[in-house]
């Protein structure tokens, strides 16, 4: 399960927080703050996910296309980068990379049809070509670890594996790639947040289980404080708010 | 990209693109240079050649799975527009694999010791010693969660001056995510073919891997292939006339698999009577390699563990 996850590039390219969340030179110059800069890869997040529904993709392929995308953003700047253009083509190449290819033009397509704005009007020919730039900023590592798979057999070790269970964790887990939190924790510390947050939300006693477990249940309780924080914050996130942070990346410095 | 290699020969076909061997111009070290050319008025890079650039990004570190040095991008400007002048050519992308260049592979060298001027068999030592390595490879895919699919001589290259022995054209493999299901039907060149594969089984595993494996042994003790089947109903008959027709007992579930039709009832043969020059643990550890049901079927990690390796010296591995 986790075993091969700990020799794979996804464990080796682990990030420290203060990395993900470095502001790129050339979109501080442009105003950008890193509360935009957030803003913008949640709004990123969400635009894949709606695209994702579009074109009927498993939740693996969104998981993996937002991955990439904040990936994307830890080495390059959105002024270059535009992100309108980064989150599809993530689709693109995820959908390639996990095995069910979605077509270019049918996302071009659904691109024109999800967004009347002129900014987020990309064609097939852009998203090729921005394929190939972020295959060079992704340096061809495509292969991602995601919570999902962890998830079951933990659910069942637990003996929480009820729909119930299930379906909240697997949505909690959703949530957290509105967040960075893939680029920075072992994908299975995140799957054991999620339950332990469900767990708490559904009055289950799961102390004594967690105990058993040889993590490190700092570092989960951590990581289910960042998952609340967020839902916390998340009420702030307007769309004007995020059309405020785009606009900056529009303006000359 | 020119500046940098100098092509010297076009050494094969891949998956998607010719295969060059080069010589890197600044340390004058031999690579093989595999060539995709992007057709960016339609789908942009292929996903054969994502999913092996990827794939060889997550296991090119193992000493039995070819080692990719570098992926090159370059826009090329097609030789006719160069020509007119065109201010605004039509660039064209290639994406070039580099990897290190090995001189031969394991079907070139089978061939030369069945044909040519000196015909002999494989000395045991080296098909022992392939073998192990292979499974090494083989062992090392399967721990990253990675088939290989599509086995074969052929894609596996050698340097056989050292006698390595290493996997290469990761092309079909594919990162496995639990449960296994729905893979595509066409994959495996069919003499490796695994027999839950030919059958239309669509929950198949690491157990497909071993089977070509298996194949992959008793050819090198052949010196050709086991069950040289040329369509699918051809191959599922050279398998069952050797090993006999599978049944419930042996294979529970094999009856119900989607393709499984009624069958002639062939009697299982000993498998040393096709191989005579087999020794016994070798054709125990055959045995273990070509069991019908896969989930008997022995895994890449005991079989390094199989007595028929004890006489090798894995020092040097």
């Amino acid at each position: 399960m986790a075993a091969n996850f700990w020799t794979s590039s996804h464990y080796k390219h682990l990030l420290e927080q203060e990395d993900v969340d470095m502001v790129n030179t050339l979109d501080k110059e442009k105003g950008i703050t890193l509360e935009d800069f957030k803003l913008i890869k949640m709004h990123m997040a969400n635009y894949i996910l709606k695209l994702a529904q579009q074109v009927k993709v498993r939740q693996r392929v969104v998981a993996t296309a937002v991955t990439y995308m904040r990936r994307v953003y830890t080495r390059k700047s959105m002024a270059e980068y535009d992100p309108r253009l980064v989150a599809p083509t993530c689709l693109y190449l995820a959908s390639k990379a996990e095995e069910s290819t979605v077509q270019a033009r049918l996302l071009a397509f659904y691109i024109k049809k999800l967004y009347a704005d002129d900014k987020y009007r990309y064609e097939i020919k852009d998203i090729l070509e921005m394929e190939m730039k972020i295959l060079e900023a992704l340096n061809y590592y495509l292969v991602v670890y995601h919570p999902y798979r962890s998830l079951s057999p933990l659910l069942q070790d637990a003996g929480l594996n009820d729909l119930n269970m299930t379906q909240l964790t697997w949505g909690l887990v959703n949530d957290t790639y509105k967040m960075d939190l893939i680029l920075v924790h072992p994908p299975h510390l995140i799957a054991l947040a999620c339950i332990y947050i469900a767990s708490v939300l559904r009055d289950k006693d799961t102390t004594a289980w967690f105990e058993e477990l040889r993590v490190d249940m700092n570092v989960v309780k951590n990581i289910s404080m960042e998952i609340l924080d967020f839902y916390e914050s998340n009420r702030m996130f307007t769309e004007e708010r995020i059309n405020v942070a785009l606009q900056k990346l529009t303006l000359r410095p | 990209m020119e500046e940098k290699y100098e092509k010297l020969e076009k050494v094969g076909e891949g998956t998607y693109g010719k295969v060059y061997k080069a010589r890197e111009k600044g340390s004058g070290k031999l690579v093989a240079l595999k060539k995709t050319r992007l057709e960016m008025d339609e789908e942009g890079v292929p996903p054969t050649a994502l999913r092996e650039v990827s794939l060889l990004q997550l296991l090119s570190q193992s000493l039995y799975i070819v080692r990719l040095l570098s992926v090159e991008h370059v826009d090329k400007i097609p030789k006719a527009h160069k020509a007119s002048g065109n201010p605004n050519p039509q660039t064209k992308p290639v994406l070039y694999l580099v990897f290190e260049y090995l001189d031969t592979d394991l079907k070139k060298f089978i061939d030369s010791h069945r044909k040519g001027p000196n015909p002999r068999p494989l000395p045991h030592s080296l098909v022992q010693s392939f073998l192990f390595q292979l499974c090494k490879g083989v062992a090392h895919c399967h721990s990253h969660g990675v088939l290989h699919r599509d086995l074969k001589p052929q894609n596996l290259l050698l340097d056989h001056h050292k006698g390595i022995l290493k996997i290469a054209d990761l092309g079909l493999a594919r990162a496995f995510t639990v449960p296994l299901k729905s893979y595509t039907h066409e994959i495996v060149t069919l003499w490796y073919r695994a027999p839950e594969v030919l059958l239309g089984s669509t929950h198949y595993s690491t157990a497909v891997d071993i089977w070509s494996v298996g194949c992959i042994f008793a050819e090198m003790v052949r010196r050709q292939p086991l069950f040289p089947g040329d369509s699918e109903f051809q191959q599922l008959i050279h398998i069952f006339r050797i090993l006999g027709t599978p049944t419930e007992h042996l294979w529970p579930g094999v009856t119900s698999l989607r393709d499984w039709h009624l069958y002639p009832t062939w009697p299982p043969q000993s498998l040393d009577s096709n191989l005579p020059s087999l020794c016994p643990l070798g054709l125990d550890l055959l045995s273990k390699m070509l069991k019908y049901n896969p989930s008997e079927r022995i895994s890449a990690k005991s079989a390094l563990d199989h007595p028929y390796f004890d006489s090798l010296d894995k020092s040097q591995f």
